[in-house]
């Protein structure tokens, strides 16, 4: 009848049930003998000294999220701790090593680009048109149709793209996003 | 647990053995270690990488010799003396402690079956025998090897790992003769600029011109000039640009004319270091230029050179490789990355990865050791999900004070040792990406684990924040907030730390574990510059944090500032440039030239 049978599901539920409280308590005497054996041989690690690193962090992130504190300056309009100030792009002039003209230096690179006939910019020149800025932008993108050579091949680079359109070869994409 | 034990063997790497219980001490003056290694052949390991085990038979299934019980909570013992089984069940009954007091002295000590510990009947606690682990570790690796010399255990050293013995630092200073010539031949630095406060400011700090979309360059710049051992070496002159210069006109102009750019044996990024360094020190604190190096640079790195921003890591790499490789052409100097003797790039950044990788199915494990400048790490996959908290891997601790817990359950941030645990953890190979095991000679799935067998001088730690789907096409840039520390041990990561914990952690002395304790010093790191990227993607910004004699500077191109060190704790770092809190100094190789 079905006594015998409940019985039997009983008795299966109780030996599982005990089987698995078995192992259950083979692996937590794992973990203690483990523990043991890490105290004694002093190979725990520094948990003080990480936890009161990620203490710190926790208190600095916070401490910089407060509307409250002045947060920090954009340096672009500050005095350094020099005494001095700078143009947003540097006006230092100095000879360029390739075809001895003078050059402002924070034009220096888009001269460099060009004087040395390297870059994009270099070879294509006369092809100045909205799809090569549009590629520009796409910098990111695995494929892209315009470089001859192939761009290196990390995938793990924060590559920043010019900002500006095709006309503006010197606009400077220095200035951090708001 | 109790924690500190006093010291009363010498130490491996700063483990330390606990003083043997009297009972211990008796076993041993009695038996010496001839038990330990009459076990050995009843070690078994299964499965391949797993715990040791005693039987006596392989399919033994012990029990209590007194009531027969085993499994479960209840621990069995083989008594060393006699090999009488017996079970230990605290709080309930303690066949093996009845064992031991009855056939006392003589049978206290005896060995968990299941999990090779020894252990003392009489003070009913588990313990800790030198020779007892090295039977057990020789018994777990000798699966793992094709009888051949292991590279788990301490062996003679690869060829790029060779050594050389440490000194003793010794001070110099000049002599008055060597002062009277560093006198005649150079002039003083102007006296620092001074604030309106009248302070002092830490020389080599100056701001660098953005050049037109420089800030990567800049920013990875700014860390190699406060980068100390580079530092160092350029400013005690040992790599002066004037006689490499010299010296490669002549060897230009002595070669035969060949097809190659004939400028190229002139452009030596070391020299433009060199002139930066030079520059940078020189007290004068208007914004320096890199111009020289850009045009240098963009000559090496033909296929990074456009008006373009580029990638500050990618750069970091290009430059290091551009200082090597003129090395090379110099001289037949040894190509041995590994331990920097090739070029003061290596030098300084060089370390060496240690790769394992187990057949699943035997045990057989796989060693390669390869150089690394610097590592590159992933942020978790899942935000939240995957919160890192103290660390998961060799430590258990009871510790149970209620803010510590909360605070690292409740942030779920991203941490620089999380990551760093995620790179020496072991990785199940895919089905697809089978591994040939020699002892098998089949292909077999396998366990991969990465660790670090050297330490560099100097550890660049790079953030992927870029993710790249080549599904669909599309980048993007990972922002995510990585908490990371301003003092790191990297002790754990190494690769004897890696094997202990593989091998149960057993006292022994693993590949790379030192014979001295100085290890414990050379593995911890202080942070001392921080490159942050600000901004979208294909629209950014560089910045550097450095810090000198304890404070930090934000060096934005131009623009150098003072920041409260929360500024930088806060920061999104993408890479981190830790230095090594003790140097040691080792014998030189070849003779001084006067």
């Amino acid at each position: 009848m079905s006594v015998p049978n409940e019985d039997k599901m009983a008795s299966h539920a109780q030996l599982s049930s005990h089987f698995f409280g078995d192992l259950l308590d083979s692996i937590i005497v794992d973990v203690a003998s483990e523990c043991h054996r890490i105290a004694r041989l002093g190979l725990d690690r520094n948990l003080e000294e990480e936890e009161e690193e990620l203490k710190l962090s926790a208190q600095a992130r916070e401490r910089v999220a407060d509307p409250n504190n002045s947060g920090e300056a954009n340096s672009k309009y500050v005095v350094d701790i020099f005494g001095q100030t700078h143009p947003p792009i540097a006006s230092d002039i100095f000879e360029c090593m390739n075809c001895h003209r003078p050059i402002m230096a924070g034009r220096f690179a888009p001269h460099l680009e060009k004087c040395m006939g390297k870059g994009r910019k270099a070879r294509l020149k006369g092809t100045r048109s909205s799809t090569a800025a549009q590629n520009r932008h796409s910098r990111g993108s695995p494929v892209s149709t315009y470089p001859p050579y192939p761009n290196s091949t990390s995938t793990n680079q924060l590559s920043n793209g010019t900002s500006g359109v095709a006309g503006e070869e010197y606009s400077n994409g220095t200035f951090p996003e708001s | 647990m109790s924690s500190r034990i006093d010291h009363h063997h010498l130490p491996i790497n700063g483990q330390i053995l606990p003083q043997p219980c009297p009972h211990l001490v008796e076993f041993r003056s009695r038996n010496g270690a001839k038990p330990f290694r009459a076990l050995q052949d009843c070690l078994r390991v299964k499965p391949p990488g797993g715990h040791a085990s005693i039987r006596r038979e392989p399919n033994e299934v012990p029990r209590c010799g007194a009531c027969g019980e085993s499994g479960g909570v209840t621990r069995l013992y083989a008594c060393l003396a006699c090999a009488a089984v017996h079970c230990h069940a605290p709080p309930g009954p303690s066949h093996a402690a009845v064992h031991g007091e009855s056939m006392s002295p003589g049978h206290e000590i005896a060995v968990d079956v299941d999990r090779a510990e020894l252990f003392c009947c009489a003070c009913r606690d588990q313990v800790y025998d030198r020779d007892f682990d090295a039977a057990v570790v020789l018994a777990q690796t000798a699966a793992s090897t094709l009888h051949t010399p292991s590279s788990i255990v301490r062996s003679p050293h690869p060829e790029n790992l060779r050594k050389r013995r440490r000194v003793d630092y010794r001070p110099w200073t000049p002599d008055p003769r060597e002062r009277v010539l560093v006198g005649s031949c150079s002039s003083p630095l102007n006296a620092t600029v001074l604030d309106s406060c009248s302070r002092d400011f830490p020389s080599g700090l100056r701001g660098l011109n953005n050049l037109g979309n420089t800030c990567f360059m800049n920013s990875v710049l700014q860390a190699l000039l406060h980068t100390p051992p580079l530092r160092n070496y350029f400013l005690s002159d040992r790599h002066n640009r004037y006689y490499c210069q010299k010296k490669s006109t002549v060897v230009n102009n002595g070669s035969k004319s060949n097809a190659g750019n004939p400028t190229d044996s002139r452009i030596c990024l070391a020299c433009d270091m060199d002139e930066m360094f030079s520059a940078v020190f020189s007290g004068d604190r208007t914004p320096y230029s890199p111009a020289k190096f850009l045009y240098s640079w963009w000559q090496h790195a033909a296929n990074l050179a456009s008006y373009e921003q580029q990638d500050a890591h990618e750069f970091f790499i290009s430059m290091l490789d551009g200082i090597h490789e003129k090395v090379e052409k110099d001289r037949r100097k040894t190509q041995s990355q590994g331990n920097g003797d090739c070029c003061v790039a290596h030098r300084v950044f060089s370390g060496i990865l240690r790769s394992d990788v187990m057949c699943m199915a035997c045990g057989f494990t796989s060693t390669t050791y390869d150089p690394c400048v610097d590592i590159s790490l992933d942020l978790e996959p899942n935000q939240g999900g995957s919160a890192k908290m103290v660390s998961t891997k060799s430590n258990h601790s009871c510790n149970g004070e209620a803010d510590h817990m909360n605070l690292s359950q409740n942030c779920g941030t991203s941490t620089l040792m999380g990551c760093l645990d995620r790179f020496t953890r072991p990785e199940r190979l895919g089905s697809d990406q089978k591994f040939f095991c020699q002892q098998c000679q089949v292909r077999q799935e396998s366990l991969k684990q990465m660790s670090i067998r050297k330490l560099p001088l100097v550890s660049c730690f790079h953030i992927k924040r870029f993710e790249h789907s080549s599904i669909r096409k599309m980048s993007r840039k990972v922002d995510r907030y990585l908490q990371f520390p301003f003092s790191l041990d990297m002790a754990p990561y190494l690769s004897s730390s890696i094997l202990r914990s593989r091998f149960g952690n057993r006292y022994f002395p693993f590949d790379g574990d030192e014979p001295d304790a100085s290890n414990k010093l050379s593995s911890e790191f202080e942070l001392f510059a921080v490159v942050t990227h600000t901004g979208k993607l294909d629209a950014g910004h560089y910045v550097t944090y450095l810090r000198l004699s304890n404070q930090w500077y934000k060096c934005d191109d131009a623009w150098v500032t003072e920041v409260n060190e929360s500024i930088v704790r806060a920061a999104q770092g993408y890479m981190m440039f830790y230095v090594q809190k003790v140097l040691y100094y080792k014998a030189s190789e070849k003779r001084v030239v006067p």
